[in-house]
């Protein structure tokens, strides 16, 4: 990630609408505005139109989610992990409540549960090889309706703009035009601290949303060296799962 | 800088909507009041609940908003030039729809009243705005493939005659009732008319003008349209590019009166697919691609929900800095002639059967 190229963009983003001032800084290979944790996934445009058809009636009754998300070698798995079971709550409007885990090497597979009874699975790993696209699935299985961020009949995202030549083949997939030239995940951690300054996200929300899925995804981690499911209460109070305020663009 | 006093007129074109959370969101703009062509678009209008006025009159919204400063000009082709008439004289900016008129003898005057007045019109292309479309052109500047050898493009839509029934209305959507060729029921003013896009976006990839072009209509998917819905046009530029476009109606819809969800009856309601074959290599994409899926409410069919979709935010930037900065929008309507012309010499080579030389 390209720091100063992304706090460039947040000015240009709160000159233009309007915002508090901030900054974004890196901690262990995570984005933060101050002391609070950014939480790009959430921001992700398709995560945005996921949320909203779990809320606007497009998908009733939700039964199950199934994700999936691949890095090359080397990525921190277990930071996968928390981003996807932090999507988990938010898309399923419900704390993890267990998880049981299986790992191996650099992948790892969780079946989870959430307080409102919806499975989830996730299947993360660090297989990918070097300088390779990272990528991810987003499934929601409801009674009525299912709604993922990959096409029927497909297993790998399509990209927009796919470039063959004497190079080989290389794609493109722009997401945001007034970042244009961004990475997709500088895009939305630009874009997740965005929400923050304009107060559009909570930073006692996300605080506290990221410590949970931090911490059920360490204890994927612990369920899969004891053999056994790991339980996390669910204390009453904060929602770390509405939806965030994002305009309408269409 | 001083926010611009930005109107709406019309409110019966299908690109509308789309304005409206942008002219809310964008601080560069105040957008004071809308007037709508008749009651029935007012009532549309009123669904969205923007809280901007809307008057019926626009002399009547001029009176009480004498600061306006630019107006979406957002109604039926035949509107346009009277519309554009009153902005001129008011000394107003205009964002024109996409099509400001297929009758050239009117088209001339649009520019001299513009330039009379002083004033910028910009031609609403929202395509160029597009992140994909952005990257497309960077790659093929910068010679990824190469030099262009030949083009596909589509622009492909539902129709939306049932929402906007201008649409589907020859005198409304042309500007004159022509029909399509000897022994045909149907009139120009159909897909052709709703699709300048891949017209003028092959200038920009190409650089080069239209030298000719030749069309072909299809029968039509929609039973008691007056106009055509399906058809295909291949042709040259002067670099001697080939192209093939399609610019149909070539997905179903729902006879929706107000567009919404459940609209589409094909996954896709819109798509804008290139293919370029360079010297050097291949480009193929999909402006409005990924998306994020479903088979939910509210007609439980497969549908793509358009996910990255913000080309109308450039768009209105663009719009603003010309105001502001005294600067020419890069589709203006000088620049925008020919794109009209060629989609004229569609019909023209459908009534002959031959090729139509453009320029």
């Amino acid at each position: 990630m390209n720091l100063k190229k992304m706090n460039k963009g947040l000015d240009f983003l709160r000159g233009k609408y309007g915002a508090k001032a901030g900054e974004i800084t890196v901690r262990d290979g995570h984005c933060f505005v101050g002391s609070t944790p950014l939480l790009p996934g959430r921001m992700e445009r398709k995560i945005v139109e996921l949320k909203k058809m779990t809320e606007n009636g497009t998908l009733e009754g939700v039964s199950t989610l199934r994700f999936a998300s691949f890095a090359p070698k080397g990525a921190d798995l277990e930071a996968m992990l928390a981003k996807e079971l932090d999507l988990a709550a938010y898309l399923g409007a419900s704390d993890v409540v267990r998880v049981m885990a299986v790992a191996n090497g650099n992948a790892i597979n969780v079946l989870a549960k959430l307080a409102n009874d919806v499975n989830v699975s996730v299947e993360a790993g660090a297989g990918l090889p070097k300088g390779a696209a990272a990528y991810d699935r987003h499934e929601i299985i409801a009674k009525r309706g299912v709604a993922c961020d990959q096409t029927v009949d497909t297993h790998t995202p399509h990209a927009s703009i796919r470039v063959s030549n004497a190079d080989g083949v290389e794609e493109f997939t722009d997401v945001d035009t007034e970042l244009f030239g961004m990475t997709y995940e500088e895009v939305w951690n630009v874009r997740a601290a965005f929400a923050l300054l304009q107060g559009r996200a909570s930073a006692k929300v996300w605080k506290a949303a990221w410590a949970k899925a931090e911490k059920a995804a360490a204890l994927a981690f612990a369920a899969d060296r004891a053999k056994a499911a790991r339980t996390i209460a669910v204390k009453c109070g904060l929602d770390t799962n509405e939806a965030i305020k994002t305009s309408e663009v269409r | 800088m001083k926010p611009v006093k930005i109107a709406m007129m019309g409110m019966t074109h299908g690109h509308t909507r789309k304005y409206y959370q942008t002219l809310l969101d964008n601080e560069k703009l105040d957008w004071v009041a809308s007037c709508a062509q008749d009651e029935e678009s007012k009532k549309v209008y009123e669904l969205y609940k923007t809280g901007v006025p809307c008057y019926l009159d626009p002399d009547e919204m001029y009176r009480k908003h004498p600061d306006i400063e630019a107006v979406v000009i957002a109604s039926a082709n035949d509107r346009h030039f009277g519309q554009m008439k009153w902005c001129a004289e008011r000394g107003i900016h205009i964002l024109s729809m996409k099509i400001p008129t297929f009758d050239m003898k009117e088209y001339d005057e649009m520019v001299e009243m513009c330039e009379k007045a002083g004033i910028v019109c910009q031609i609403e292309l929202e395509m160029h705005y597009n992140s994909v479309v952005r990257r497309l052109e960077k790659l093929v500047k910068e010679g990824a493939v190469g030099r262009i050898k030949a083009v596909q493009m589509t622009n492909i839509t539902l129709s939306p005659v049932w929402a906007f029934p201008w649409q589907g209305d020859p005198k409304a959507s042309f500007g004159s009732v022509v029909p399509l060729k000897k022994g045909d029921p149907r009139f120009r003013g159909g897909a052709l008319c709703d699709h300048p896009h891949i017209f003028d976006l092959v200038r920009h990839l190409t650089g080069s003008d239209f030298d000719y072009i030749y069309a072909e209509v299809a029968p039509n998917l929609r039973d008691g349209l007056k106009v055509e819905d399906m058809l295909m046009a291949v042709g040259k530029m002067k670099d001697g590019t080939a192209f093939l476009f399609d610019p149909s109606w070539s997905r179903l819809e729902e006879k929706l009166k107000v567009p919404g969800p459940g609209w589409e009856r094909f996954p896709k309601r819109m798509e804008v697919n290139v293919t370029i074959t360079g010297d050097k290599g291949m480009i193929s994409c999909d402006c409005f691609g990924p998306n994020v899926y479903h088979n939910g409410a509210p007609n439980d069919r497969y549908t793509v929900q358009y996910t990255y979709f913000d080309e109308w935010i450039g768009l209105i930037d663009e719009f603003v800095a010309c105001i502001r900065e005294r600067k020419t929008p890069l589709i203006n309507l000088k620049w925008h002639r020919e794109t009209i012309q060629a989609m004229l010499g569609c019909y023209e080579s459908i009534q002959s059967g031959k090729i139509a030389k453009i320029g």
